[in-house]
């Protein structure tokens, strides 16, 4: 029997449908249908100048806004051979891991949702709204931001601000433990994450699964390693399991959060004096960067003809993990509720996938399917 | 006497189902956000489960793509009366930034259903959206059901 999820269900915040292939109540494949949020960003962008694109870049998604300005303004940067002053590359680190630590609380969340555990539900979103109010604090907004340009950041930060972001992170800190040893030490809890949405190293590998989810997964993936300003100036190490169930995919997202307090706090007591942004003189040529967004890898391509941008192309990862997801972790799950928080854990981000639609113009028009 | 009584039980217990025809999932987190302890939008009796069957308020995010333009109203005809549409976010407003040459969204969502209020920003703070949804939902909700007898 195929049995349909979504596009509209409790547990999904995103249109996309799932496709269940179920034999009484075991789950014997699944299929993703895509093609719900797909608006056309990238025909958009086309002949615009970056001052515009720039906006759109930020709204291919909602949860990770702030990295694909990042990587936007890096992609041009490279293209015209400058870098951003070594303040603004500092406050630039600040609020990406903000942003990742946000957005993991977010993925926790919704998978404790889906297991149905409202307390840590709660406490993961209690936590989240520090969280928001230090991104508020540094940029001015709590989702979109508009925070970054070519060649630098658009405001210079206050030291009070600072001092405030340093005390909601100890806020953060405080009980972050002890949410973590509720759901380590939690039987029922282990019960419907352990050994549940296996994905093994070699699955991750052939479905390309990037960020927290190939990390969980055994792959030692993590693009920050490569980056310029962590490599130059900040310590870290990417964190990695080898399980690949849900329970590892989540204590990894878990892991990550300590070590991004870390590397703010680093960046907060190194940060250097002097400009937050430089004239730039976009060159024309193409270009390639990439990124480690928090749900993992972000590549932007871009053909610039001076100011406008000629093409551009963009690959996000939620698109690997979801697919991922469907081929590797929904295989062989014991119940349809724990499909569902299996897919939870992938972190499925649908607005950032939808690039492309595929219409048949003989037809006409009205070839997508319907509900 | 039962109409009055009706009234007054559906004006504290308001269902919402999230309908995201096509945005940046922005507004999506931003509502998300109002479930926790700061917002706490079960405190005024307010529900989000996302089934339109159960609805009484359906929130619109995002602006209409190529996919919703009919599914959008099919998903209004299946809430029961009396119901109430409110927009939450620039996109069903007027499209924001998608709503240029290239794009795929058909803007506005007045076109396809009745909207009874509007948030505009990009998206709106938590706090605004529960004061729409509080200050439009109770009282068109009561009133709906005393037409409709």
């Amino acid at each position: 029997m195929i049995l349909p999820i979504g596009p509209i269900h409790p547990s999904l915040k995103e249109p996309l449908r799932l496709k269940l292939k179920t034999k009484g109540e075991k789950v014997l494949e699944a299929e993703i249908d895509y093609g719900y949020v797909h608006r056309g960003i990238e025909k958009i962008m086309e002949g615009k100048p970056w001052q515009k694109c720039i906006y759109l870049a930020e709204r291919v998604c909602g949860i990770c806004s702030y990295e694909h300005t990042q990587t936007f303004a890096e992609t041009l940067e490279k293209i015209s051979d400058v870098r951003a002053p070594l303040r603004a590359q500092f406050l630039r680190v600040i609020t990406n891991e903000l942003d990742r630590i946000q957005s993991h609380y977010l993925a926790n969340s919704t998978f404790f949702k889906a297991i149905e555990h409202e307390t840590l539900f709660m406490y993961m979103l209690s936590q989240r709204e520090h969280i928001m109010d230090a991104i508020e604090l540094l940029t001015g907004n709590r989702v979109n931001m508009g925070w970054n340009v070519i060649g630098g950041v658009r405001m210079d930060v206050k030291e009070i601000h600072l001092k405030q972001i340093l005390e909601k992170l100890e806020a953060v800190e405080k009980n972050h433990d002890r949410y973590v040893g509720i759901f380590e030490n939690g039987p029922i809890v282990g019960l419907r994450s352990k050994k549940v949405g296996r994905m093994t190293k070699e699955e991750a590998l052939k479905g390309r699964a990037v960020g927290p989810i190939g990390r969980a997964s055994g792959l030692k993936h993590d693009l920050r390693e490569k980056h310029h300003t962590y490599c130059e100036n900040l310590e870290f190490k990417p964190i990695w399991r080898k399980k690949g169930d849900n329970f590892a995919r989540t204590m990894n997202r878990f892991n990550e959060i300590p070590q991004s307090i870390d590397l703010i706090r680093q960046a907060i007591e190194n940060l250097p004096e002097g400009n937050i942004r430089s004239d730039v003189e976009i060159k024309s040529g193409y270009g390639e960067w990439r990124n480690e967004a928090p749900r993992g890898e972000v590549l932007y391509m871009v053909e610039t003809n001076g100011n406008l941008i000629k093409q551009i192309s963009i690959r996000t990862p939620s698109i690997m993990n979801i697919d991922s997801c469907a081929k590797y972790m929904l295989k062989d799950v014991a119940t349809v509720t724990d499909a569902v928080a299996t897919y939870a854990t992938a972190d499925p981000c649908i607005a950032c996938a939808e690039r492309v639609a595929i219409l048949d113009m003989d037809k006409g028009y009205d070839t997508y399917k319907l509900l | 006497m039962f109409q009055s009584l009706k009234n007054i039980v559906r004006k504290s217990s308001i269902h919402v189902c999230i309908v995201n025809c096509g945005g940046c999932n922005g507004c999506d987190v931003e509502l998300v956000a109002l479930f926790s302890p700061r917002y706490d939008i079960e405190q005024y009796g307010i529900y989000i489960h996302n089934n339109p069957r159960e609805a009484d308020v359906l929130l619109i995010t995002g602006a209409v793509t190529e996919q919703w333009i009919h599914n959008i109203k099919r998903v209004y005809s299946k809430v029961p009366e009396p119901k109430i549409v409110v927009c939450v976010g620039n996109c069903p407003i007027s499209g924001d930034v998608f709503n240029q040459e290239g794009g795929t969204v058909h803007a506005p969502v007045s076109n396809f259903i009745p909207v009874a209020a509007e948030i505009s920003g990009c998206p709106p703070r938590p706090s605004e959206i529960l004061n729409a949804i509080l200050s439009t939902g109770p009282g068109a909700i009561s009133n709906r059901g005393r037409e409709r007898k």
